[in-house]
């Protein structure tokens, strides 16, 4: 086991005038046995990055170590990490028991009556023991997941690599095989390397989330992080369910007018020094309603039950709040909304940099312990260690 | 019954009608020769319309075939010229004078050892030309396929200058090699290819895979109908062949279209020899679907990647 870096790792697809640039000098220190989640919309490069340390794509300069060594070079057999893809990949002419098999009958030089037995170890940790002699095209798609899975944690390797494992689940599968992914990675305390477009899966399962965009990294925290102190409007836009309302408004002192008569006096001005307009941006939890506050039109209400999402329009701009389940404007309702200054997000207009995000309060720590552990997980795991 | 059930019915009624027309278009000639060959010539030729009902001159058709000096078509038991003498016992060691070749054998060994070697080129080129990224790849698998064009008549001058500079001359590896890189295997095993999923072979490098392993390991069973297949189209391909090996064989190593073509003599043509040599022909071909039937079966990637 060990971390894993990126030194200015750089891809660019094709050659000479029509080259795509995949991924742009991305620099990235994953500790040993951490839970790194990359996450970014569409196109943004964290396959490629993923792609490049599995070995499975060159990269056209930096390099890529595995702890201190650089394996940069390797090919994708020889850099012993595993990886799980997004449509599982499982071998359509073998039973269960040799997919998962596979990997160490190529690599390792046991009898095959000691990877037999490490196969059904990692089946009953997975709870597959029954399907060994199943082909896949007879499975589930949770129960195919799960021998992709088994491929990849039979070969005990330094790193695991995931590509989107969970996108082809149904939403319920799909939270119950999060859990269950990251109880089964804290358990093995293996380096892994998780790639989703899903944010909420990424604040649910990093340890620490690297945000892309365009090829380039844009940040990289926690989901706590990421989320109170964004580096810039992108990563606040995109972290965060619903996203982050943001609106331009002119600077004047220390007064920021918006769209539909918003104005707002900072107490204080430092942020927006110099500026002639601002990027401003407010939470939709951020935001209450009250009798006496910035007037916006209601436009359409869904309760959830335990919240209520509001969304509405603040001149041409729509805003969308979590209002308190109570409350239930009708269509059209004129509401007033107020906010703390400490839960208001100010971006440069041309840069997109932040010069001011949220500062109520400490960061909560986050330990790893937080992390949920099933019971029969762990059972299973210790048999198999036996 | 709705409307668009009967509809259904409809096509379907008219697709099977369809499929059987052609079978019985396609099976009738064959019958017609298998009827033949159970006829006396002068039973056949004689009768201003086809006789359906087979007769029972088979076995002295056949034996009047097996007697021509010009051609053997079935093998016989060869003279043992390599033993040693342990008195009461021979131990026979040159296995090859074992059997003297027939037509038959000849074309079933000829045809089996070229859609061996047939089916490993042309596979591994397809996967290479399916899977992998090189140099020239357009042109050079546009060059393969445009060898398709070419007549065999074009080829037969240069191909038996080659065979005869490589000292093959009256060999059966002549009419195996050339033809051993098929372009339509080529072709077809890279469209097959093409299916497999780039994740399947990816998954299999991280599990370690070296590229042939992915070949053989992966692709080629994942291949196996598409081969049957081929096997199919390779072992006709090489059963049929007529020109070549009659230019390049002599005589005593005749495969069977050669052999047949020995009993249009000068003076008359042998029309019932030629029968029961037609329908002998036709039964390893007939094992050999039997065989691979089986395996056509598609769908073999199911369950390979989640769409």
């Amino acid at each position: 086991m060990s971390g894993i870096t990126l030194d200015t790792v750089r891809k660019e697809f094709g050659s000479g005038e029509e080259a795509v640039l995949a991924v742009e000098d991305v620099d990235l220190e994953i500790e040993d046995g951490e839970f790194l989640v990359l996450v970014g919309p569409s196109g943004c490069g964290k396959t490629t990055t993923l792609r490049c340390i599995a070995g499975l794509e060159d990269v056209t300069s930096g390099r890529i170590l595995f702890g201190d060594r650089d394996v940069t070079e390797f090919r994708a057999r020889e850099r012993d990490v595993a990886m799980v893809f997004q449509n599982y990949a499982l071998y359509p002419h073998m039973d269960v028991r040799d997919n998962i098999g596979f990997g160490l009958k190529l690599s390792t030089q046991q009898s095959a009556a000691e990877i037999d037995q490490q196969v059904e170890d990692v089946a009953a940790m997975l709870g597959i023991s029954d399907l060994l002699d199943d082909k896949p095209k007879e499975l589930s798609g949770g129960q195919q997941q799960r021998v992709a899975l088994g491929r990849a944690i039979v070969r005990d390797p330094a790193a695991f690599l995931m590509d989107e494992p969970l996108s082809n689940l149904d939403a319920k599968l799909r939270s119950q095989m999060r859990t269950e992914l990251q109880t089964l990675q804290h358990d093995l305390d293996v380096t892994t390397v998780y790639v989703t477009h899903d944010q909420t899966e990424a604040m649910a399962m990093g340890d620490r989330i690297a945000v892309m965009n365009d090829g380039r990294l844009q940040q990289v925290g926690t989901a706590e992080e990421v989320y109170r102190s964004p580096v810039n409007e992108f990563v606040a836009d995109f972290i965060g369910s619903p996203s982050i309302n943001v609106f331009d408004a002119t600077v004047d002192g220390s007064r920021l007018d918006g769209p539909g008569g918003f104005t707002y006096h900072l107490s204080d001005a430092s942020p927006v020094e110099g500026l002639d307009t601002v990027r401003v941006g407010i939470r939709p939890e951020d935001i209450t309603l009250v009798d006496d506050g910035i007037p916006m039109v209601a436009n359409v209400l869904e309760p959830m039950g335990n919240e209520n999402f509001l969304y509405t329009t603040l001149g041409d701009h729509d805003i969308t709040a979590r209002i308190d389940p109570t409350k239930r404007p009708q269509p059209d309702e004129t509401v007033e909304f107020a906010f703390e200054e400490s839960a208001l997000y100010l971006f440069d207009p041309d840069t997109g940099d932040a010069l001011k995000t949220k500062d109520d309060g400490e960061i909560p720590d986050r330990g790893a312990d937080t992390n949920a552990r099933s019971s029969e997980t762990d059972e299973a795991l210790e048999e198999a260690v036996e | 019954m709705r409307e668009e059930t009967r509809r259904e019915a409809v096509w379907q009624f008219l697709t099977y009608a369809f499929i059987l027309l052609g079978a019985i278009l396609t099976l009738v000639p064959l019958y017609w020769i298998f009827v033949a060959s159970t006829l006396k010539e002068s039973q056949f030729l004689s009768s201003t319309s086809p006789r359906l009902a087979p007769g029972d001159s088979f076995f002295a058709n056949f034996q009047s075939l097996q007697a021509r000096e010009n051609v053997q078509f079935v093998g016989h038991v060869g003279e043992m010229t390599h033993y040693i003498d342990l008195g009461p016992f021979y131990i026979a060691y040159d296995f090859w004078n074992l059997w003297n070749m027939g037509a038959i054998e000849s074309s079933i060994f000829v045809a089996g050892v070229y859609t061996l070697l047939s089916l490993l080129l042309c596979s591994m080129a397809g996967f290479a030309f399916a899977k992998y990224e090189f140099r020239f790849k357009k042109p050079i698998f546009y060059a393969i396929l445009a060898t398709l064009i070419l007549p065999i008549q074009l080829l037969v001058i240069p191909l038996f200058l080659l065979m005869s500079q490589l000292g093959l001359t009256n060999n059966y590896w002549a009419i195996i090699l050339p033809w051993a890189a098929n372009p339509l295997g080529i072709f077809l095993m890279r469209q097959n290819m093409r299916s497999i999923p780039d994740a399947l072979l990816e998954s299999a490098r991280m599990d370690g895979a070296t590229e042939f392993q992915l070949f053989y390991k992966i692709a080629l069973p994942t291949m196996k109908s598409s081969l049957a297949a081929l096997s199919i189209i390779l072992f006709l391909f090489q059963w049929n062949l007529f020109l070549f090996p009659l230019v390049i064989l002599d005589q005593g190593k005749y495969t069977i279209p050669v052999a047949i073509n020995q009993l249009v003599g000068a003076q008359r043509v042998y029309y019932d020899q030629i029968m029961v040599a037609a329908t002998l022909s036709i039964i390893p071909i007939f094992i050999l679907f039997l065989f691979l039937q089986k395996q056509f079966v598609s769908g073999i990637l199911a369950g390979s990647v989640k769409e």
